[in-house]
């Protein structure tokens, strides 16, 4: 049902063209991504041991991540001792299929869901709306998404690129209300049709943020109360959860709640934090308050072959706080549209790739200007520059000995080679730079060269300098 | 093979020449800091919730917060009480006027779901961060805290510690039942979703109130 | 007057671009290693550390000209660079030849002795006052892989603040990239040059004469871009403003 599916990660330049085009678009995303960083910088100040707990959070991750088949084993163990049903997905489509299947089993066709990436990912909306029963979207962003057909374009604020007043039409629009561009007044409403739909919805579907090896018990933290109300309201809970979400210990939760809000929104904290452990069943003379089935899936599509890739494997360590989206001046310039993925930004261009396929978004590790700004504020140091560079390096090369390169571009690698040629030898390199001096002089060649073209689009040219520093250096030598 | 078994068998196609796993590191906790004094965490708790609207009232004995609770609900036009089942709760509800509808932790849902304030304890609160953390092994929280518009806790003040790290160190979810829910409150609910204009109450409450009380 | 420092021998790396658009800020760059008491040499073998084709992804390239780069500089005592970017790209040396470690490890003792112009100024000689004198007001641009990569941040501001007559205005954007990128700032044109104007914005409306910085291919861009705005502040090399009297 997504509008705007024609975009796709290969089209970044056109979708980046689109978007900047778009004027409201483009002053949201400068706000938004302003703000975030402004707040983030000001709770940082409030710890100290920061640089000690980002060491922390990624050997923890780091160490999970290389032993990741033990420690999801025991995860689904303990999860399953605690009562919870646990589902294992290869991929997208097994995971649709699951939820699908447990929606009819349950007769459900009233489902609430709260905001999760891997139910994106998934599209699982999408194959339970073939279904007929699609569910509602109940995070306010995510809901007005839907409601619009549209696309999140900021991985914590989805609708960010929507002003008041579009809002206020879509819900004149889809919901017949009073025209009003208050933002309290629009929440408020939300808040009366959620209500009727979670109180009665027959299933709540939910991602899951952390999930504790040693106890089995999963985190999903919010600042709505929409991921409680779907995890509390409906008979039946369903969490989606990536496989790399898996931490070893109960006391590590500490180490990254104090990194995650405050890299993404600037919080100390989120408003809540639901920690289930199994199904809220109660105990004889004392009813649960939960739903009374709690059905975990867990999500490989992808993040196995990641896992095991020594070089990517940090891609993974990944805790989707937003803060690298938010510090990229390439994101802030053109949004998330652009990336034509569920997950934009400088993580999006790492890990579109590898979860996609290299032949689908190759041209996202090259939508970056390696300026190392995501690097930094990374609460697990994701070292996304490097990523970048190896992806880019696999888009050219093949990405295994032998295997086709993704980025068919013949006249490309011609120019490296000839440049390399070139290059490498001191005489050579004098010749072609005097043979650029004889170029310079000929104005034609500028304006036909592809590269040149592009720069003086808006940039005065760069001149070769009449003589070289060398030809005034000839006497030195080492 | 089962898609579980393929999902491992991926997970274990280790290069052979792969390095060995980095280390994990210890635990990382501020429980092992040294705690502040009781009215530093007070003072903490206090502040920080301010910043979300939340106030912190420190009140001496049941009556005051049977009082306070009474007062509050007032203010907030509140007529109808959702409780959890906690000791302190029910000593605070047994003080209050019998004009005010009280409903149980198990009353039936759509009387929760039209209940205009609700009144919990907690099994902790954290002074750094200003967080409730309540377990539903101990107290059936997570209607009351959750449906009405209005919440106020009622906290005894020797469960005030002074950071996340002390509670997780309390929590131990392992020797817990199995089924146990723990929910963590900090603030009123919350969303900046709209042009990121601060709205409070998009689903979960609108208004928190905290008193804690001496014991 | 800098203080007389034991001379130190300093193989100059002009960077391509440098040698071959902006040779004024390589003899800048000589006659401010010289102020400091270094004997500088320039050996014309060199080209290029091999960076564009490296970032481009083609990296069987990029190793040719960087086995190159290493051929020329690997016996020198210190090489220094009016660069951050290329001296950057030597720290990735060892991603490079990840697959020959004995190659890496030359790459590794290279780029352990190869500088940036003011780090190597300032850190590894500690000379901060160079005797320059330069009228105007100036705004600093945070090269991006000297900051972020190598982590020279106070190094340029030790310098500057030791030149007469010369005004430091720190801009808000001083950290936000200029969008150039490399190939970046020609694949994706219209993208470098919004990232690009969002910094411009405020340097057209700052206070001040002339844009600075330690790398010459964020200034092409820079610019570039300001000529075509027709703007009246200048960009200059570090180096420049150093060797100004
Ligand atoms: S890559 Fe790092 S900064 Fe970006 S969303 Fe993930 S955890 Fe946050």
């Amino acid at each position: 049902m997504s509008g705007h599916s024609h975009r796709t990660p290969d089209g970044f330049a056109a979708q980046a063209r689109e978007a900047l085009g778009d004027r409201t678009l483009t002053q949201a995303m400068r706000r938004v991504t302003d703000l975030f960083a402004e707040r983030r910088a000001a709770a940082l100040e409030t710890v100290p041991d920061w640089q000690e707990l980002r060491q922390q959070a990624r050997a923890i991750k780091l160490h999970t991540l290389a032993r990741l088949d033990h420690y999801l084993a025991q995860f689904a163990g303990a999860a399953a001792k605690n009562g919870a049903i646990v589902h294992w997905a290869e991929d997208a489509a097994a995971a649709c299929r699951i939820v699908g299947e447990l929606a009819q089993v349950h007769r459900a066709t009233r489902l609430v869901k709260s905001k999760s990436m891997a139910t994106e990912e998934i599209h699982l909306n999408a194959a339970l709306a073939a279904a007929g029963t699609e569910p509602v979207e109940t995070d306010l962003g995510e809901w007005i998404i839907q409601l619009a057909g549209e696309m999140p374009s900021h991985i914590i604020v989805p609708a960010i690129h929507k002003t008041r007043q579009q809002i206020s039409e879509l819900f004149v629009d889809k919901l017949g209300v009073a025209p009003s561009d208050e933002p309290t007044v629009l929440a408020a409403e939300a808040r009366e049709r959620l209500r009727q739909h979670f109180a009665e919805a027959d299933m709540g579907i939910s991602g899951v943020n952390f999930g504790v090896a040693e106890t089995g018990t999963i985190l999903v933290l919010e600042n709505e109360g929409n991921a409680r109300m779907t995890t509390t309201l409906p008979k039946v809970h369903v969490a989606v959860m990536g496989i790399e979400k898996v931490i070893p210990r109960f006391a590590d939760l500490e180490v990254f709640l104090r990194l995650l809000p405050r890299s993404g929104t600037g919080q100390h904290l989120t408003s809540y934090q639901s920690l289930l452990t199994g199904p809220d069943v109660g105990v004889p003379g004392r009813a649960g308050q939960g739903p009374r089935e709690l059905h975990l899936v867990l999500l490989d599509n992808g993040r196995a072959n990641i896992a095991v890739d020594e070089t990517m494997r940090e891609t993974l360590a990944c805790i989707r706080c937003g803060a690298c989206l938010n510090a990229c001046p390439v994101y802030q310039s053109v949004g998330g549209h652009a990336y034509g993925a569920v997950y934009p930004g400088p993580i999006g261009a790492i890990l579109t790739p590898q979860l996609q396929g290299m032949h689908q978004a190759a041209a996202l590790p090259f939508a970056s200007s390696l300026c190392g700004a995501c690097k930094d504020v990374c609460p697990v140091q994701i070292d996304i520059p490097s990523l970048l560079l190896e992806l880019r390096k696999r888009a050219v090369e093949g990405e295994a000995p032998g295997a086709a390169p993704a980025k068919r571009a013949a006249f490309e690698a011609l120019t490296w080679k000839l440049w390399a040629w070139f290059v490498r030898s001191p005489g050579r390199y004098r010749f072609a730079a005097a043979m650029a001096r004889l170029g310079d002089k000929l104005p034609l060649v500028k304006r036909l060269l592809p590269p040149m073209r592009a720069w003086a689009s808006s940039r005065a040219l760069p001149r070769l300098a009449k003589r070289p520093f060398r030809a005034g250096h000839k006497d030195g030598g080492s | 093979m089962s898609a579980r078994e393929t999902i491992l068998a991926r997970l274990r196609q280790r290069a052979p020449d792969a390095p060995p796993p980095p280390p994990l590191p210890p635990v990382r906790s501020t429980a092992l800091l040294e705690q502040p004094p009781f009215a530093s965490r007070l003072a903490a708790f206090t502040a920080i919730l301010a910043k979300l609207g939340t106030t912190v009232e420190h009140v001496a004995d049941v009556a005051t917060a049977a009082r306070r609770t009474t007062e509050l609900l007032a203010e907030h036009g509140a007529r109808s009480l959702a409780s959890s089942d906690h000791a302190l709760v029910a000593a605070v509800t047994a003080q209050l006027p019998t004009d005010i509808e009280r409903l149980a932790h198990d009353a039936p849902r759509d009387d929760l779901l039209r209940a205009e304030a609700g009144l919990s304890s907690a099994q902790w609160a954290v002074a750094e961060t200003g967080t409730l953390v309540l377990v539903s092994a101990d107290e059936r929280h997570r209607l009351c805290t959750l449906l009405p518009d209005l919440h106020i806790a009622v906290v005894p003040a020797s469960r005030l510690v002074a950071t996340l790290g002390c509670a997780f160190a309390r929590l131990q979810p392992d020797a817990a039942p199995a089924g146990q829910t723990i929910t963590f409150v900090t603030g009123p609910s919350r969303t900046a979703d709209i042009e990121l204009t601060l709205v409070v109450g998009v689903h979960g409450p609108k208004a928190l109130r905290v008193l804690v009380i001496d014991d | 007057m800098p203080a007389p420092r034991p001379s130190r021998d300093v193989a100059l790396f002009a960077t391509c671009l440098g040698d071959q658009l902006f040779p004024g800020v390589v003899e800048a760059t000589v006659t401010v290693l010289e102020r400091a008491g270094c004997a500088v040499r320039f050996d014309p073998r060199q080209t290029c550390c091999g960076q564009p084709a490296f970032n481009s992804g083609y990296w069987r390239e990029a190793r040719q000209v960087a086995r190159h780069f290493l051929d020329v500089f690997e016996r020198a005592d210190a090489v220094v660079a009016p660069s951050g970017s290329c001296v950057a790209m030597l720290h990735r040396f060892p991603q490079l030849f990840a697959d020959e470690p004995d190659v890496a490890a030359r790459a590794a003792a290279l780029a352990h002795k190869t500088f940036e112009l003011s780090s190597f100024l300032v850190r590894e000689l500690g000379v901060t006052d160079l005797g320059a004198r330069f009228d105007a007001r100036v705004g600093w641009h945070d090269a991006c892989h000297g900051l972020r990569e190598l982590g020279v941040r106070d190094e340029p501001r030790t310098l500057l603040a030791a030149v007469q007559g010369l005004e430091l205005v720190e801009l808000r954007t001083r950290e936000s990239c200029c969008g150039f990128g490399g190939t970046f700032s020609v694949k994706l044109p219209e993208v470098s040059t919004a990232m690009l104007d969002h910094k411009l914005d405020e340097v057209m409306e700052a206070p001040i004469d002339v844009l600075a910085a330690i790398d010459g291919s964020c200034l092409m861009q820079l610019h570039g871009r300001l000529e075509r705005r027709g703007a009246r502040v200048r960009t200059m090399h570090l180096a420049e403003v150093l060797a100004s009297r």
